[in-house]
């Protein structure tokens, strides 16, 4: 039989006959049905708007992470290995996006999860971190956790403001080499000066000129410091000055966190602290975070 | 001491999350069980939150409740290696759980009777307690009877004492079920007693004080309490008959027998026929290419001895060849590969993450800064230059003078290699070279010599004084090259480093020394007395090993000290920092 024969399934396909409507109407009704699905499936695990802990070692990061989720401090140690937390913003605090939304609104409660990827603050395991700075998918800020009263002392000082330094430099480099005219989108910092209920703490603006002064050296001290063995090891020619990306406006004079708006990273700098005798007090760091969720 | 280590992944490696069980036990004859111990607690801890562990995102496990298990498996095998008597005699007691801490914790064992006890608890805790004859006494008899044990606070039975009680109680255990049974008949009839202004107020119904025990007159709530128990779950009846109570032990020991069958059909199925051996072959080759196959030790041994040889191809030395591999193994056995990559490139991304760790310096390695703040504190930046003969420290220690130099400090060259015919004359070249160019480029430079023969400690210690006299900043001092095995040469090493009290000290190896590497590392890095090492390394001649630098990889897993400096060519502008990223490529590559 062939396919243009009175009986074959193509004349029938087109034939006003119960079945053939039966069939076209199931179709009409199930596909978008079905397709909706197929996509409501996929669509569904959005993953939650994160925000990056970073900051050396014994800063609070995970002590932030833990009161965050459990609403009291763990007990810590030095992570060896990042981790990621789905946390709920405290009641008191309401996200950006919500202002308008009832409190009974199911949206309200969605938009008030969020998620914070704690990472290794020690030198070598670092690399947790700015793997996520290459590519950050989701993140919608990021919270750099440093010690208030080690800030206060050379060491701790600059630990930190080579760390921060990095950091910025990587969200810079982000910035310029984006391909698109739009850029990539912002990525706000918090500064978040912790351990301000101990007395050698500073407090948040002087952390924060501090900070920029030794950013300044740190900056200073990368240019006149080696070259990168890169090129030299992949055989390349590296006699030509290759092009090197300075944080700030050209790497001159003294650094400042309002340069960096230039390139899209708002930096705000909040004291805090985790752990403390009045319990803790990290109002205005969730503050921040509602802000930007 | 014996310090037992096992880490497990948990089951899956869902989250990847180490459950590390540690024992450490003092003790002065030998144990024969703890493996054992540490072997059941594992699997039990994997049992009880198993999926604790596995929900994503969450760093709340709550395990406050292994406390007993662990003390429990403690007992019963200290127990079984005390005599094999009194270990069947701790087999036949039925011990009710009796030697728990609280009986809160033994919640799991007994979950009904746990249900029962809630209001008591409830009670006793509330602020507002109303003095009914309800609340004063137990509800049930039989029920304080089975608590009595239990609630003395840290009650730990003695072994004999347990016995004891088990005989006490063994008539009226399987009693559990009349007395829940008369406990409701009491539960309904009684009424709250209200004390008016003129004795016993008949009826209020709308007000009621005491709410502690609200949820104990709620029929409907105590109907299900009563439905739930299930002579399963309180215990099972033994071959004679007797009813024994349900336990931690019994509970353990379900739950070991749980997962070791779970485990068992994974290890039956590898060893099935030969189609169903067949067909999981090009499972497992289909899995290897699509991925999401759940890697095993089997699995990666040969990717992983093909990662070693290549490694060594590398110039990588055998034995950190072997140390990263095992971490590599740690790291992915239980894990499932994602999606669309084979083992091969599990194992290379793993590699590459842990040579990146095995580089990455702890800390900051500016050289320019350590000067600023040394300089700051009044006194000279003293930087000392050691390795083997013929390494290059001569010439890496003149670029790392012109490096200086060209930030404009001031530089005091001291020739402490006072053993080798024409080494002053060497470094007097390099200096009359810097001094030209320092002309153009700014700084000082000038040479620190007292001839052949004497004492290089002394020479060093003298330069340090004349440095800091004559406003030098840094003094960089050049030592003889020694055999790193050679006793008598590599002692002097160590009054050096006293005399001469280095900020920093370096040793030179060359990239093509291969695995002799780790020895040399390691000898200059102790040759300096109790502490004090080695600060960091400099690798010469990376130019000349083309890809092959694994020189980096075996020094810095020798001793754990960061490579600071790469020589990369013949002129005093050949001196690199070290770039992790790209190493870790031309390794892998």
């Amino acid at each position: 039989m062939a396919w243009y024969d009175e009986d074959s399934w193509a004349t029938a396909a087109f034939a006003p006959k119960g079945s053939t409507i039966a069939a076209t109407f199931l179709l009409a009704v199930l596909l978008p049905i079905l397709l909706h699905q197929f996509i409501y499936r996929k669509v569904t695990p959005t993953s939650l708007p994160s925000f990056l802990l970073i900051g050396p070692s014994g800063g609070g990061k995970t002590a932030f992470l833990t009161l965050t989720e459990r609403k009291a401090v763990a007990q810590t140690h030095t992570s060896t290995a990042p981790l990621a937390v789905e946390v709920l913003l405290p009641e008191d605090h309401t996200p950006q996006s919500s202002h308008y939304r009832s409190l009974g609104d199911p949206a309200y409660e969605r938009s008030r999860r969020f998620q914070l990827n704690d990472t290794p603050g020690h030198g070598k395991l670092r690399q947790f971190a700015t793997n996520q700075l290459a590519n950050p998918t989701n993140v919608r800020g990021i919270i750099f956790i440093v010690d208030a009263a080690s800030v206060a002392e050379e060491a701790g000082l600059n630990e930190s403001a080579e760390y921060l330094h990095d950091v910025l430099l990587a969200l810079q480099k982000r910035y310029t080499g984006a391909t698109t005219s739009k850029g990539p989108k912002e990525i706000p910092v918090l500064i978040a000066a912790n351990k301000l209920d101990l007395f050698t703490a500073l407090p948040p603006h002087l952390v924060a000129q501090q900070l920029e002064k030794a950013i300044s050296d740190v900056r200073k001290s990368r240019a006149k410091g080696l070259k990168d063995s890169g090129p030299a090891l992949d055989g390349e020619d590296d006699s030509l000055d290759e092009e090197r990306e300075w944080l700030g406006e050209g790497g001159e004079g003294s650094f400042e966190f309002a340069q960096m708006e230039e390139v899209g990273i708002t930096v705000t700098v909040q004291g805090g602290n985790v752990i403390g005798g009045d319990g803790a007090d990290v109002k205005s760091w969730y503050e921040w975070i509602a802000a930007q969720l | 001491m014996t310090t037992h280590w096992r880490i497990q992944h948990g089951r899956g490696r869902c989250t990847s999350g180490l459950i590390r069980v540690q024992a450490v036990y003092q003790s002065l004859v030998h144990m024969t069980w703890i493996d054992k111990l540490l072997d059941d607690i594992r699997t039990l801890f994997v049992g009880l939150y198993g999926e604790q562990l596995k929900s994503k995102h969450s760093s709340v496990v709550n395990c406050d409740k292994f406390a007993p298990y662990f003390e429990r498996k403690l007992q019963d095998l200290e127990g079984q290696s005390d005599s094999g008597f009194s270990a069947t005699g701790t087999k036949l007691t039925p011990p009710s759980s009796t030697d728990n801490e609280s009986a809160d914790e033994s919640a799991p064992a007994i979950p009904s009777l746990q249900k029962q006890q809630k209001p008591l608890y409830d009670t006793s805790a509330d602020s507002t307690p109303v003095p009914t004859p309800d609340t004063s006494r137990p509800s049930t008899p039989a029920q304080s009877h089975l608590l009595a044990g239990k609630a003395g606070p840290g009650a730990k039975l003695s072994r004999r004492n347990k016995k004891k009680f088990a005989a006490s109680t063994s008539a009226p255990v399987s009693s559990g079920d009349e007395a829940s049974v008369k406990r409701k008949g009491k539960g309904s009839t009684k009424k709250n007693r209200v004390w008016g202004d003129f004795g016993a107020e008949e009826e209020d119904p709308s007000v009621v004080l005491d709410y502690s025990q609200s949820d104990l007159r709620d029929e409907a709530s105590e109907g299900e309490a009563l439905a739930e128990i299930d002579p399963e779950s309180w215990g099972s009846r033994t071959g004679k008959g007797q009813f024994v109570l349900k336990d931690l032990d019994m509970e353990m020991d379900q739950i070991i027998a749980e997962q070791n069958a779970k485990q068992a059909p994974t290890s039956a199925a590898s060893g099935g026929g030969l189609v169903g051996s067949s067909l999981g072959a090009i499972g497992g080759l289909f899995r290897n290419v699509v991925g999401g196959k759940t890697l095993t030790e089997e699995d990666l041994a040969k990717p992983l001895k093909g990662m070693e040889d290549h490694l060594l191809k590398k110039n990588v030395a055998r034995e950190a060849a072997v140390r990263l591999c095992d971490s590599v193994k740690r790291d992915l056995v239980g894990l499932k590969t994602s999606s669309f990559t084979t083992v091969e490139a599990t194992i290379r991304t793993s590699m590459e993450k842990a040579l990146t760790k095995i580089l990455t310096p702890t800390s900051s390695l500016d050289l320019l800064r350590e000067v600023q703040t040394v300089n700051a504190a009044g006194r000279p930046y003293v930087l000392s230059i050691v390795g083997v003969n013929g390494v290059g420290k001569s010439t890496n220690l003149s670029k790392i003078a012109f490096f200086l130099l060209q930030n404009h400090h001031r530089v005091l060259i001291a020739a402490a290699d006072t053993f080798r015919s024409g080494a002053v004359e060497q470094l007097r070249v390099h200096v009359r070279n810097l001094q030209e160019l320092s002309k153009r480029e700014g700084g000082q430079v000038d040479l620190f010599e007292k001839g052949y023969g004497k004492d290089a400690a002394n020479i060093a210690a003298d330069a340090v004084t004349h440095a800091a006299k004559t406003d030098f900043n840094v003094v960089l001092i050049d030592t003889a090259g020694r055999r790193h095995n050679d006793q008598r040469l590599m002692s002097s090493l160590e009054k050096f480093g006293k005399l001469a009290k280095p900020d920093k000290i370096l040793m030179v190896g060359e990239a093509l020394v291969g695995s002799d590497a780790v020895a040399q590392a390691r000898n200059f890095n102790q040759s300096f007395g109790p502490g004090r090492g080695l600060d960091g390394f400099v690798i010469s001649k990376c130019d000349t090993v083309g890809d092959m630098v694994g020189t980096l990889v075996s020094m810095v897993h020798a001793t754990g000290i960061p490579v600071v400096f790469l020589g990369v060519g013949q002129h005093y502008a050949d001196l690199r920092g070290l770039n992790v990223g790209s190493v870790c490529r031309l390794l892998m590559s």
